[in-house]
């Protein structure tokens, strides 16, 4: 086929006149052959076991099944019913949402912070000191749940030992069996481990902002504050709106960090969707002998993910008004 | 590029990609599902049994010498992941030919989902004599007239208040003649806590445990506090437990002595008497500390003490049904054969035979006389029970506890149809309920109390009401033994 | 705006010697405050380092100080032999080798058939896709657990492979579709020319060129089949031989909760290698993520 034939090809449009369809279309599925073999790979593993069992897990809501055998009992509507009116599920929620609004904002600007002294082209050794702050987020979060689990325990002298000494607290403080502190410690954890993402989405962001830019504005007599917010942060709207939303999702799917610190307890302080979906879908322990119920966990995941959905449009849509206005109002 | 190197590359990557299936497919298909990585005769034994495993090798190493040709392996799970894990076995059909039964689903449950194999080949009347008599009972390991199982432990006081003696001397809660005062009732064990934690410099505080695992160790506290008071239900974490048999229902909010220990609790705890890491401490971790004497007094049981005699500790003691007056109101309960089931045979294994022989290893009289003698808990033959031959005074003392278990009303005996009622447990339970209360995150105890029983009542009918439609007699008047008096042992009645 | 031969003086810095020492003073404290930070930042690892090395009674006394008064290198072996952690280190190795092989294969071909060519039924496939990020997920481990079961590949290394690649498949095959977007169609139109076929274009010529793009997807892929724990526990539930590290250690760890250093060298064991990795490979992980994210 000679290269003319080839462009030439591309440029008709997907469309034929409808009476020719089929024609075209056959001919056009045969001559695609080897499109679809290498696609199928990726297509058969994506439609089996993601698009699949989305829609299986689906059909499990309207039963009423322990996870053995095979589920018996419909149940229609009441799965979606039970969670409505379930309490720890909106506590659940509650603290997913805490969870989320406190760490994004404070690790974002703690990592636009660090980016901003690492993009300093004069800064040494800058490739050193963000391999170091990115580590964590390449290391097991259950693995890391475990080391900070052992850390935190209070074995001879610790933190709260010292911070006792110093009057900050009074007395031992049980970090991860308190209730009023165990939140905020699964949190500062989760700022520490996926902080290295933002800090690297920041940096390639700030790249992209000429220096001219800057060296104008210093001739013009700008201080670095001002040089900040009036270029800096216009600059770095549009990626900025893809760091907030993409940082919310990830925190709205915490679930290994928090069941292995602390399992959701004590007392469901420290439940958040995940972990409670994980302790419907496969039962309590012995200690709280609950059933696994999988329709209850199904119906859960959905409402979860609808509010979800809901929630990233409307951030989307939020910020997109923001950005608009703010272009207006500059120009 | 030239074409050769390109050529070199892709050849250099398929022969990467080709050894590596290889490798892979090699090291992939001897692990495939159907065939057992050891010798072909080894039988796979399923159990929860930490502290006890000692004891378990033991057997399996005196069974492995009397029956040649056939190996035991063993894997002990997580207790509180067990139950899930042999589900989810079953389900894969893959089960393990041994396992101890799990507490969940109920055993009528797990016979009717067909996960285990009826042992009346070999568990014949013969073999059946040489337990108590009456340990074989319709609903709990007899069902449809075929042998599921036989139990391994006796009946003891579930729970017992543990007290050490390093930690009670240091702060001179000694009796005149230098023993340690062991506190019995509500007054003085509080007493003692007030003065260990007041006493130690911030080194000791009167109680301590572990509840982060998640098998609900709080529980233990009320279930131990509340008996003696007078509520023969106590307050164990299960399905359809936990009932004051009198009236057939939870009485958590009713009966004052739960509201009364949980006033005693919360005093406890605001006076700082328990050590401030309880919550999130493991289990293990919370026996490691009380072996260093970090807190003078926590509850267990006698699975406790293997652990702290290999270590060498043994300066303890323990009591049981601390009460608010001298004599308990109330006490543990028991069908005189223990829990009736132990471990069982899968209905999918391929060597029944020689996993009953198993089977049979460990719940004969002598591994259960072994079994007491590793200071793991009493056996259900009495003869296995002997003090004498004990070296550890503790757990001589344990042993000496069986009188505090009194025979109690089962309703399984009265009316065995109730045999496949299979409630489910609430979420929260009794254990979520007390550390919400510890922690101060559950402030209205009266209507959490009240409500968890109603909640525990309403899955009990709702189960019941399920089996009544098959056809069979069930209600819940069964679980009503108006003429039971607590403090006295109790024979029921066939209905 | 003047001239570059001449600019004007910055009105505030007058060009002193104390002026310069003092710029140098504070990078110098800038330097330390980064350091410092990165110490603290790396603190957890550096304590479960040094822990691994205590003795069980010196851990208990030690608390949060990470310097070991004994080095007990036994610990290692301990945990290496006793605990079975080689065998969980082999697994993982395999199954996270397997993830990458199957991962990379998939992805640049489906990739490059997305980016290159044009079939029917192309813009249908892109949008279920995409549809399907947005798709609430629900409970979707048990159909997947059902679906391995009725393949009798339950308990095998396989299914763990296998279920882990579908999770990459997305994000890897748009990386490769974007970036063979990227290279010049010359290339290939040259190559048809001159009579090669579809898959010897494929192989020998676009997938050599994606090497960055092929270091970057299989070192993503590594890394999170590595960390997994979810998946390799669910699937390889009652055959604890082919446990993976973080399976293992959340075994080992429920079952002897109390030998705390061998837990603590459990943990260098599983975090170090892929640490390492990173470290060594780190330029092409950040690109990507910077690459995805612009």
């Amino acid at each position: 086929m000679s290269l003319l034939e080839t462009r030439e090809r591309r440029r008709t449009p997907q469309t034929a006149p409808p009476v020719a369809a089929r024609n075209g279309l056959w001919q056009r599925v045969r001559a695609a052959k080897w499109s679809y073999l290498y696609l199928a790979p990726m297509a058969v593993l994506l439609l089996a076991f993601v698009i699949y069992p989305i829609f299986a897990s689906f059909g499990y809501t309207f039963y009423r099944w322990n996870g053995i055998g095979a589920p018996g009992e419909y149940v229609g509507l009441a799965n979606f019913r039970q969670i409505l009116h379930d309490g720890i599920f909106w506590g659940a929620v509650k603290h997913t949402f805490v969870y989320a609004f406190v760490l994004v904002p404070v690790q974002l600007v703690m990592a636009l912070a660090l980016a901003l002294v690492l993009n300093n082209p004069k800064l040494k050794f800058a490739l050193f000191f963000r391999t170091v702050y990115f580590i964590p987020v390449v290391t097991s979060a259950a693995v890391v749940g475990v080391v900070i689990q052992l850390m935190l325990a209070n074995f001879g002298d610790s933190a709260g030992g010292l911070l006792a000494k110093t009057g900050v607290t009074n007395g031992h403080i049980d970090w991860l069996g308190d209730p009023n502190t165990a939140l905020a410690v699964i949190i500062a954890i989760g700022i520490w481990h996926t902080l290295g993402y933002n800090l690297v989405y920041f940096l390639a962001g700030l790249q992209t902002i000429p220096a001219e830019l800057y060296e104008a504005a210093k001739l013009d007599g700008c201080g670095p504050v001002q040089s900040f917010f009036r270029i800096t942060i216009p600059m770095l709207r549009q990626v900025g709106v893809v760091i907030v939303v993409l940082a919310f999702i990830g925190s709205f799917q915490v679930f290994d960090l928090v069941q292995v610190l602390t399992g959701g307890g004590p007392y469901f302080a420290t439940e958040v969707v995940n972990t409670y979906i994980y302790h419907l879908a496969f039962g309590g322990s012995p200690g709280s002998a609950a059933q696994p119920d999988i329709g209850l966990a199904s119906a859960a995941s959905f409402l979860y993910g609808l509010l979800l959905i809901v929630f990233s449009a409307l951030q989307v849509l939020a910020l997109r008004q923001i950005s608009r206005r703010r272009t207006a109002a500059n120009q | 590029m030239t074409s050769s190197n390109v050529s070199r590359r892709g050849l250099l990557r398929t022969a990467a990609l080709g050894a590596g299936t290889m490798a892979l497919g090699g090291g992939l298909s001897a692990c495939g599902s159907g065939s057992p990585s050891s010798s072909a005769d080894a039988l796979t034994y399923w159990d929860w049994y930490v502290t006890q495993a000692p004891w378990v090798d033991k057997e399996a190493e005196l069974f492995e010498k009397a029956h040649s040709g056939v190996s035991v392996k063993k894997t002990t799970q997580q207790n509180a992941k067990y139950a899930d894990l042999v589900a989810l076995a079953n389900r894969s059909g893959n089960p393990p030919d041994v396992f101890m039964i799990p507490q969940v689903p109920s055993v009528a449950e797990q016979v009717a989902k067909g996960w285990l194999h009826p042992l009346d080949e070999w568990a014949t009347p013969k073999w059946q004599s040489r337990f108590p008599e009456g340990t074989f009972l319709e609903g709990a390991n007899v069902f449809d007239g075929k042998v599921y199982s036989a139990p391994l432990k006796g009946s003891a006081p579930l729970y017992q208040l543990y007290i050490h003696h390093g930690v009670f001397k240091s702060v001179g809660l000694t009796n005149a003649d230098g023993s340690v005062k062991i506190p019995r009732t509500w007054d003085e064990v509080t007493s003692a806590a007030q003065t260990i934690t007041k006493k130690s410099g911030g080194k000791s505080y009167g109680f301590g445990f572990g509840n982060a695992d998640g098998i609900g160790v709080l529980a233990w506290w009320l279930d131990l506090f509340v008996r003696g008071a007078g509520a023969p239900g106590g307050a164990p974490t299960g399905a359809a437990t936990g009932m004051d048999y009198r009236v057939g229902k939870w009485t958590y909010g009713t009966d004052r002595a739960y509201a009364d220990f949980f006033e005693l609790f919360v005093e406890w705890k605001k006076r700082g008497f328990f050590h401030p890491n309880s919550v999130s401490l493991s289990d293990e971790a919370a026996r490691a500390f009380f072996e260093r004497g970090k807190f003078g007094m926590t509850v267990g049981g006698v699975w406790n003490q293997p652990e702290w005699t290999q270590h060498k500790f043994t300066d303890y003691s323990l009591v049981t049904l601390p009460s608010p007056t001298a004599t308990p109101k109330g006490y543990y309960y028991a069908d005189p054969v223990g829990n009736g089931s132990f471990a069982a045979v899968s209905a999918k294994t391929k060597k029944a035979r020689e996993a009953f022989q198993w089977l049979d290893a460990l719940t004969s009289p002598a591994a259960g006389r072994r079994w007491v003698q590793d200071l793991n808990g009493v056996s259900v033959y009495p003869a296995g029970n002997d003090p004498d031959g004990i070296d550890s005074k503790p757990f001589a003392a344990f042993v000496g506890m069986t009188e505090q278990v009194l025979r109690g009303p089962v309703p399984l005996v009265r009316n065995p149809e109730l045999a496949g009622v299979a409630p489910g447990a609430p979420k929260p339970d009794i254990s979520d309920v007390v550390t919400g209360i510890y922690t101060g995150q559950i402030k209205d105890v009266q209507g959490a109390l009240s409500s968890l029983a109603d909640k525990k009542f309403q899955i009990l009918s709702e189960a019941v009401a399920a089996v009544a439609k098959k056809g069979k007699k069930v209600s819940t008047s069964d679980y009503v033994f108006a003429d039971w008096d607590p403090t006295k042992p109790y024979t029921t009645k066939k209905a | 705006m003047t001239t570059l031969s001449t600019r004007p003086r910055p009105r505030t810095r007058p060009r002193s010697r104390t002026w310069l020492s003092l710029r140098q003073g504070r990078r110098g404290l800038l330097y330390l405050a980064l350091l410092g930070g990165g110490l603290i930042w790396l603190y957890p690892f550096l304590w479960a380092l040094g822990s691994s090395l205590k003795s069980t009674d010196g851990f208990f006394s030690g608390g949060l100080n990470p310097i070991p008064s004994e080095f007990h290198w036994s610990n290692y072996s301990e945990a290496w032999t006793q605990a079975d952690f080689s065998r969980f280190f082999v697994n993982t190795v395999l199954f996270a080798m397997g993830t990458v092989v199957v991962t990379l294969l998939a992805t640049s071909m489906a990739g490059y058939v997305l980016a290159r060519t044009d079939f029917p039924g192309k813009k249908i496939w892109l949008g279920l896709v995409g549809v399907t990020l947005f798709l609430p997920h629900g409970y979707t481990i048990i159909p997947v657990f059902d679906l391995i079961q009725r393949l009798h590949l339950l308990n095998t290394l396989w299914s763990v492979i296998i279920v882990q690649s579908a999770g990459g498949m997305v994000f890897g095959t748009f990386l490769f579709m974007g970036y063979f977007t990227t290279i010049d169609r010359g290339l290939e139109d040259a190559a048809r020319v001159d009579g090669a076929s579809f898959h010897q274009i494929f192989w020998r010529i676009m997938l050599p060129l994606s090497g960055p793009m092929l270091a970057t997807v299989g070192l993503f892929a590594c890394i999170t089949a590595w960390n997994s724990f979810f998946i390799p526990l669910v699937f390889t539930l009652s055959r604890p031989e082919l446990h993976t590290l973080s399976v293992g250690m959340f075994n080992f760890i429920g079952q002897n909760s109390t030998a705390w250093t061998l837990v603590c060298a459990g943990s260098v064991i599983t975090l170090l290698p892929i640490v390492l990795i990173f470290v060594a490979l780190q330029r092409y992980f950040i690109n990507g993520l910077a690459g995805a994210v612009k």
